[in-house]
């Protein structure tokens, strides 16, 4: 048995269901991970990739290009964003209370707006909703094992692992960069040369609304053509978890979000080998757990600290 | 009859008092607007709309019986979650504290053969510690190893929602019984908390939360051990130079908000559904957080945060039934209230006041010269 559990980590399906599904973890936590080195302790990612997620099928399904769904979802993403900054920044709320009201509230609102645009409760599909069209490579193509896991995804997949070399550049490489990283270390000091603090958090947090909405309309209208009640499920908490244990560096978060969503594809796996669906389906969470834990080793000291 | 009205005025010349005032005005004047376009969006007329939500929620004994009900898991998740924000622990997993405390009442609730007081006790009790045992692993994990309680305290709210149908899926599949699919059997009549106001479903329960608010409140207003815990959340140096054990309040501070959490979810399996429906706890952590945040930590101004959000449960429900308003609505209507009143009004206030001022000295220095 244990050896059957360990060969289904190379299944062919397995990765490509990783590849798939760390879409959406890749565009949130890359876009949000400015937004989180500069010192937001921001948690409002699940409400954003909601609303990213219903736009997206809204979008579709009136103009009928997914494309135009895309753009929505950003739109809808930034504007959130700007909410949530416009509360922190500006009136200067508990960013985690923001963060409780916007997620708790994201569930109302888009099943609101699902009643009252769709007239259905629950989920909403059909075919006027039209999806990305599934890319495929020839390269790929020609050996079936990486014909699995890399063919028949749709451009935004492709676009997501673009992403972490893009974060990776803005970051080290770009004065934007630096000047995030500046303020999540000092926040005076960098208003002490010159830098304005609340400028870069408000592009940042733009820029974390427009991905992580982005990530959201990769669940909806990345195949499926479906938007059901509160479907992110956890996913933008999993952005959170994985840019807290990854610390600012895009690699780093990548790789983590990557093992999150590995894990999902292993509860997907799992489950058809007949394990006990519901056990399996915790991996995720209880993989997060783990691994900051190990992460949190370092750190351990022998007894009890509170600085 | 001057004189007092005099007194009042000078009451609302104190910048704390002006500040309440702002607070809690500006954030139902917002709400309300916010409402009423949405109530206006969905074509329904708005007094009508207001006047069923009063209506559900005090029209008659029974439906004020239904405000109560509500109130009762609402106010103790709220003072689980003040406990926790009053210390600076950020305990976002109240929702997973409760459903495990709750299924643990569910299960003991209708194996164990017990007479009447001491099996709803074993019951409650029970459901508190395992409350408290599922946030221990986020309390040694932030304590031992440096790492943020909140993104922990979520995940687990997962998977104690998860292993919870889980383990009802189980417990199903050896009793047998196939009467629902994501609920225990029923508990027996010696677990039962009784109905407290006849011909209405408020439960002792009430009765056990108000009393909690209130110890919690004289623990913070008269003993030592209270101000300690608040002192470490306040100010934590301060409070360690003070010579206060920080770690060991911090770990109680985690272990009584977790107590309380998983007592709530029981009392709410015991006195309302009576068996354990799987999910029941997910949207009441939630509410409980926002009750919290807006009796700013206050045990006492959570009995009236509660009652209000009881009201506006009930009252949802209401306009669903009778009305083409979504119950939603109501819901999107506490968001926009939980926003409001985090603003930091009391910045505000003084930064207003200040460039009042400044505006006021510049124009008599003009005036002057």
């Amino acid at each position: 048995m244990l050896w059957e559990i360990l060969k289904t980590t190379v299944y062919a399906s397995t990765l490509g269901i990783t590849f798939r599904s760390a879409a959406p973890l890749l565009f949130g936590s890359m876009g949000g991970c400015f937004n989180q080195t500069s010192g937001h302790n921001n948690i409002a990612y699940e409400c954003v990739m909601l609303f990213g997620a219903l736009m997206g099928v809204v979008g579709s399904y009136y103009t009928g290009s997914p494309l135009v769904g895309a753009l929505g979802a950003m739109a809808v993403g930034i504007f959130i964003s700007l909410i949530f900054g416009l509360f922190v920044i500006v009136f200067h709320s508990n960013s985690i209370v923001v963060g409780v009201a916007l997620n708790s509230g994201a569930w109302a609102m888009t099943t609101l707006l699902m009643v009252t645009l769709f007239g259905t409760r629950g989920s909403v599909t059909g075919k006027d909703i039209i999806s990305f069209p599934y890319l495929s490579f020839d390269i790929f193509a020609r050996v079936p094992y990486l014909n699995t896991v890399f063919n028949n995804k749709i451009i935004l997949v492709y676009l997501a692992y673009g992403m972490i070399f893009a974060a990776y550049v803005v970051m080290f490489k770009t004065p934007f960069g630096l000047r995030i990283r500046g303020i999540g270390q000092n926040e005076a000091a960098a208003e002490s040369v010159g830098v304005s603090v609340a400028k870069y958090r408000l592009i940042s947090l733009a820029l974390m609304g427009a991905f992580v909405g982005l990530g959201g309309c990769c669940l909806s209208i990345g195949g499926l053509s479906l938007f059901s009640e509160s479907m992110t499920s956890g996913r933008g908490f999993l952005c959170v978890a994985s840019m807290i244990i990854g610390g600012g560096n895009p690699l780093k978060i990548a790789l983590v979000a990557l093992l999150f969503s590995f894990s999902e594809a292993m509860a997907q796996i799992l489950t058809t080998l007949g394990l006990n669906g519901l056990l399996v389906s915790t991996i995720p969470y209880l993989a997060v757990i783990v691994v900051l834990f190990i992460s949190g080793l370092r750190a351990f000291k022998g007894t009890a600290e509170l600085e | 009859m001057k004189k007092k009205w005099r007194r009042g005025a000078s009451l609302l010349k104190s910048d704390s008092a002006r500040i309440m005032l702002m607070k809690y005005g500006i954030s139902l004047l917002v709400t309300m607007l916010l409402g009423s376009i949405l109530i206006y969006a969905q074509g329904v007329d708005l007094g009508y709309a207001m006047a069923e939500v009063f209506k559900g929620a005090f029209g008659n004994l029974y439906k004020l019986g239904n405000t109560l009900r509500w109130t009762a898991p609402c106010l103790m998740l709220g003072i689980a979650a003040s406990v926790s924000f009053k210390a600076g622990v950020d305990n976002l997993g109240l929702s997973g504290q409760c459903a495990i405390g709750g299924l643990v009442a569910a299960v003991i609730g209708y194996t164990a053969e017990l007479p009447p007081v001491a099996h709803v006790l074993l019951c409650v009790f029970a459901a508190g510690f395992s409350g408290m045992l599922y946030v221990l692993v986020p309390a040694i994990m932030r304590l031992f190893f440096g790492i943020n309680e909140f993104i922990v305290t979520l995940m687990l709210n997962f998977v104690a929602e998860i292993m919870s149908e889980y383990t009802v899926d189980m417990i199903l599949a050896a009793t047998g019984e196939y009467t629902s699919a994501t609920s225990t059997p029923s508990i027996l009549s010696s677990a039962q908390i009784p109905i407290m106001i006849p011909n209405t479903s408020v439960s002792y329960s009430l009765l056990i939360a108000i009393v909690l608010a209130v110890a919690l409140y004289v623990l913070y207003k008269f003993t030592l051990p209270g101000y300690e815990l608040k002192q470490t959340g306040e100010n934590l140096r301060f409070a360690k130079v003070g010579g206060v054990k920080v770690v060991r309040n911090f770990l109680l501070i985690f272990l009584l908000s977790g107590f309380v959490a998983g007592l709530s979810g029981g009392v709410e399996v015991l006195g309302v559904y009576k068996k354990f429906n799987v999910g029941f706890a997910t949207n009441l952590g939630w509410d409980g957080i926002m009750v919290a945040r807006i009796a700013e930590s206050n045990p006492i101004a959570c009995i009236f945060v509660a009652f209000i959000w009881g009201a506006l449960k009930a009252g949802s429900l209401q306009i669903e039934r009778v009305t083409e308003l979504n119950r939603f609505t109501v819901e999107c209507m506490k968001m926009f209230f939980v926003l409001m009143v985090s603003i930091d009004y009391e910045r505000l206030y003084y930064s207003v006041k200040y460039a009042i001022a400044r505006r006021r000295r510049r124009n008599a220095g003009k005036e002057a010269g």
